[in-house]
């Protein structure tokens, strides 16, 4: 039988080509549950829901022109959890599967290279997983809805289109951005990430975003500006200092209603230039929530995907090998893609789970993998009466860990701190 | 458990923060259950037999090809023998520790060495030279010997870098006046016209570093600038 196959979306494109060999772009979900995983049992439950989401159950394969994802033979077997998340995604491996599901006594995490999807259809696709290990285990029966999908269903044509195609602008927008501060550090020579997880009870910090007038996004991008500017007030004299911006992904099936379950974001970089004068707390905050609502409409976002399906829908580049569109790719990601921002802040808001699976989910997490030129970047879920902040790192220093939650501290929020020490 | 130093709540049982290293002291604390399993993932290499096959046969036709070419044109091994001697020793500097999952360059580095000398000594008997034991075998054995020494110390010593390297630099200095003294008796060139510029330079370097290494805001400042 033929076997299916996807084109890349278009935010999709880009992660292939600047995949290295030792860092690839992958995030993680993860659901901990009351009672320990039975391996067997979510193994049915992965298997299972192979059916209603084929663009998942894919392999990276490499065209002549372009890459693709071609469904994919091989079974995602259920494996036990490793040292740290995100481990290395080899070429290897992505022409068996692009995701991994891991377990590790009560969690079960799955991880998606991100050719794949994003983090809404990540989350969307472990909330499946999990409802249907539920309703093994223990007999229940969860409603489908927004989040977790129905399994006796085909998957619809708009979980699989390529929404940005639909939404582009006539003109586009320019990529130009100031190269940002960047953070550095000893990198681990084995790889090894650190992950430090800062659980915040989620009506406190929504009164505390409240009080500065700011959304829960801009505070903790804020909090996190004010925490690297004083890393590189001590590291450098003012006139040689660079401008300090936050990335944050934009999901953008708010904006346009799109039901797609594929990549479906874009980032901004939102900050400040430190060279021009010191800002108080609530002045980031101010100045980065109205450029978070400056830049996140609908029309400038459309400028922006223009700005990245254009060179796709470009002749003469659709003809070059796909080896030469990596190199340009490459160029630039290398110039324009990462040099933006500092780090990234991904807030997937709140995970309303049905009511019926609430009782045996005891949090949800969101981790996404250190950048290929920068060490650090946080992640950010709301589940239950919690927000999980999950901050990871490729190098050995956690200096701006140490001043990003001691500032939440300051500011009146009780913090627990987990991490994955070694 | 609070770390008294960044006020944020630690997991019970936890030996330092995680944030800022402070030791907690918890008397009565059971240790804490660790997050994730202590199972490291392999670490992947990429090998590409495929490829690799591939251009050994590349190497191994194309090394018949123009000795068979040079035999019917001449008769006998002429400048085939120097080309088949380039292609062996690039296979051997560039693909043969592609063949293993990790090569280990202090065995590789004095293999490649060896090669070279090889090569160097099959120009030298073919050209009628004199200088194989008297000036190559000399230079490719200090080489050697430096290169290796420099790779056994970076890996298997994890600090003192800039003592290595300072080392390495003042010795690397030295050995070039080793080098034309080996030129002198060989080729009967004129002594010290040259080496004392490295000498010179080589050595300021390998002095800076080890001052640098000696001076810790120096280090420090160093490191920051140079990390990789």
């Amino acid at each position: 039988m033929q076997k299916k196959w996807y084109r890349l979306d278009t935010a999709a494109l880009i992660f292939p080509a600047v995949a290295r060999r030792n860092w690839s772009n992958a995030f993680r979900v993860s659901a901990a549950l009351r009672d320990e995983v039975d391996p067997a049992l979510l193994q049915q439950a992965a298997d299972e829901l192979r059916p209603r989401f084929p663009s998942f159950f894919v392999t990276l394969r490499r065209g002549f022109f372009w890459h693709y994802l071609e469904e994919s033979r091989e079974r995602v077997t259920v494996r036990p959890d490793y040292a740290y998340p995100l481990t290395f995604m080899s070429r290897r491996e992505l022409r068996k599967n692009c995701l991994r599901v891991l377990y590790y006594k009560n969690r079960i995490a799955v991880e998606f290279f991100h050719s794949l999807t994003d983090g809404r259809g990540g989350s969307v696709f472990l909330a499946t997983l999990t409802a249907r290990y539920l309703e093994l285990r223990y007999g229940l029966s969860v409603p489908p809805g927004d989040l977790v999908r129905d399994l006796s269903q085909s998957p619809p044509p708009e979980e699989l289109e390529d929404s940005f195609l639909r939404h582009a602008a006539e003109s586009a927008a320019g990529r130009a951005e100031p190269r940002s501060y960047r953070l550095r550090g000893r990198r681990e020579p084995d790889g090894f990430r650190h992950l430090t997880t800062g659980v915040v009870e989620t009506d406190a910090l929504l009164s505390a975003a409240r009080s500065l007038g700011v959304s829960v996004t801009a505070f903790l991008s804020a909090v996190m500006a004010e925490s690297i500017l004083a890393m590189q007030a001590q590291e450098k004299p003012r006139r040689k200092q660079r401008p300090v911006k936050i990335t944050v992904p934009v999901d953008l099936r708010r904006l346009y209603g799109s039901r797609t379950l594929r990549n479906f974001a874009l980032v901004l970089n939102l900050g400040v230039d430190p060279r021009y004068g010191d800002y108080t707390l609530e002045e980031l905050a101010r100045v980065i929530c109205h450029q978070l609502c400056a830049l996140a409409t609908p029309q400038n976002m459309a400028g922006m995907i223009a700005a990245n399906v254009r060179p796709q829908q470009n002749t003469l580049l659709r003809l070059a090998p796909v080896f030469v569109k990596d190199f340009v790719m490459d160029l630039v990601y290398r110039h324009s893609g990462e040099c933006g921002g500092c780090l990234n802040i991904s807030n997937l808001g709140v995970l309303v789970l049905p009511e019926v699976m609430r009782p045996y989910i005891a949090r949800m997490d969101f981790i996404i993998g250190p950048q290929r030129s920068y060490p650090h970047n946080c992640s950010v879920l709301s589940c239950g009466d919690k927000t999980y902040v999950n901050m990871i790192r490729s190098i050995r220093e956690s200096e701006l860990e140490r001043r990003f939650f001691s500032r939440l501290v300051e500011l009146g929020l009780a913090v627990d701190i987990e991490s994955n020490r070694r | 458990m609070y770390c008294v130093k960044c006020g944020v709540r630690l997991q019970d049982g936890v030996p330092a923060c995680p944030l800022c290293a402070t030791p907690v002291w918890d008397p009565d604390g059971a240790a804490a259950e660790a997050n994730y399993p202590d199972n490291l993932p392999l670490r992947y290499q990429e090998t590409n037999l495929p490829a690799l096959f591939f251009v050994t046969i590349l190497c191994v036709l194309s090394i018949a090809v123009e000795m068979m070419i040079c035999k019917l044109v001449y008769g006998e091994v002429r400048w085939s023998g120097f080309v088949a001697g380039g292609v062996a020793l690039l296979y051997v500097i560039a693909v043969l520790p592609l063949w293993f999952r990790r090569p280990r360059a202090e065995i590789f580095v004095p293999l490649d060495h060896v090669a070279a000398a090889g090569l160097v000594l099959y120009i030298c008997l073919k050209t009628g030279g004199r200088w194989f034991l008297s000036f190559a075998f000399p230079l490719f054995g200090i080489s050697c010997l430096f290169s290796t020494a420099l790779i056994c110390l970076l890996k298997y010593v994890r600090r003192g870098r800039l003592f290595i390297f300072g080392g390495f630099f003042l010795l690397l200095g030295a050995s070039t006046m080793l080098v034309e003294f080996f030129q002198h008796i060989s080729f009967d060139t004129p002594m010290f016209r040259w080496s004392l510029f490295p000498v010179a330079g080589l050595g300021a370097i390998g002095l800076l570093l080890l001052v640098a290494g000696v001076i810790r805001p120096l280090r420090q400042a160093l490191e920051r600038r140079f990390f990789f």
